[in-house]
């Protein structure tokens, strides 16, 4: 073989050997994706619907309202996922989306779960008002019960009832800052999660 | 000499107090803010263990472990003044994170090794491939040759026909 083709040949070994190699890189490392939750709730049937019973979104106390709540996880590792249940009227702020704040909304209780990434946490979350009064002309709700615990409501009132509502905030733990933050981080991005479903409590609903 | 004995009497009232309050002060404290600096370790040993290339399924054991360290202290936290069992689910809550912390270590060295080899792997078979395709390529041009010859050699020169 002339020295001519075996540097050819070497020639040919290097291309070879680069194209070989960017396939490796390409196959061993892994691709960016998008990091995201998936925050949903279903009625009583597991369903986008029936989410008041008999359809009715006046409740009274005493009516259970059955919902399954539930968060994927694609953030491609394990989180620690918090979701916290506020009640609201009509007047108290939702969560910024823009500002990435939480609703001031008062908590009324929270569901801690490590997920593993793709994984589907779901849990029934079956409630009921168990206290409320109404002091002139406003409903104030006192009590709640949430899968069988009951919590206290510092004093939320909604005039005749009107336009409570339910707010469900996704809260997820910070690795580097050691805290717990709402939504979570998406490169330089703050993102949030959050729902919220609207119910009455007239008069009407409570006789 | 009289102060002296009511400062003996002092410190010995106060001896004896100062450790149940301090009791008294740290069960006020949420257990899952008891046992956070724990969740935090083993929550990051847990990530570097993922980094560090552990699968899905490698992981899984030690999420299951987290949740049942997670539903110690939250049941820690519902009960209703036992003391007692309170600093047990503690305790068992605090043992089960040792455990997650152990395991995702043992996982994050495995791993580590594991993805190396195969980086080390990929990379010498791309060197593989490169020369067997460099062989390939140089037999592929000897045979095409010696085609190009023998179809040379067997050429024939022809009169025209009209």
């Amino acid at each position: 073989m002339s020295s001519q083709s075996r540097r050819f040949l070497l020639v040919v070994f290097l291309t070879f050997l680069v194209i070989f190699e960017m396939v490796a890189y390409v196959t061993t490392t892994p691709r960016p994706r998008e990091q995201f939750f998936q925050l949903y709730i279903l009625g009583a049937n597991r369903l986008l619907s029936d989410y008041y019973p008999n359809n009715d979104p006046n409740i009274g106390v005493g009516d259970l309202v059955r919902w399954h709540v539930g968060v994927t996880d694609s953030m491609g590792s394990v989180q620690l996922v918090v979701i916290r249940i506020k009640l609201a009227n009509q007047t108290i702020r939702p969560p910024d989306d823009l500002q990435a704040q939480p609703s001031p909304a008062p908590l009324i209780t929270e569901f801690r779960r490590f997920i593993q990434d793709n994984e589907t946490w779901e849990m029934p979350f079956f409630w009921q008002i168990v206290n409320a009064d109404m002091p002139e002309g406003y409903t104030r709700i006192l009590e709640m019960q949430i899968n069988n615990e009951t919590y206290q409501v510092p004093g939320l009132t909604a005039l005749d009832g009107h336009n409570f509502r339910v707010i469900l905030e996704l809260w997820t733990w910070e690795t580097q800052s050691e805290t717990l933050q709402f939504g979570w981080s998406s490169g330089n991005e703050r993102r949030v999660a959050w729902l919220q479903v609207w119910f009455n409590m007239t008069s009407s609903a409570r006789q | 000499m009289l102060g002296i004995r009511w400062f003996l009497v002092i410190c010995i009232v106060l001896a004896i107090l100062l450790p149940l309050t301090a009791q008294t002060s740290s069960s006020a404290l949420q257990p899952t803010e008891e046992l956070q600096p724990r969740f935090s370790s083993a929550f990051a040993l847990v990530h570097r263990a993922e980094a560090a290339g552990a699968t899905r399924e490698e992981t899984a054991d030690l999420v299951l472990l987290l949740n049942k360290a997670l539903q110690l202290s939250e049941e820690a936290t519902r009960l209703p003044g036992s003391e007692t069992q309170r600093v047990a689910l503690l305790a068992q809550a605090n043992e089960t994170l040792g455990r997650v912390e152990t395991e995702a270590t043992r996982l994050e060295v495995t791993a580590s090794q594991r993805t190396f080899t195969n980086r080390i792997a990929a990379y010498v078979t791309g060197g593989i491939g490169a020369l067997l395709a460099t062989i390939a390529y140089a037999y592929g041009g000897y045979i095409w040759r010696r085609y190009r010859i023998k179809r040379t050699f067997q050429m024939r020169i022809l009169p025209k026909v009209k």
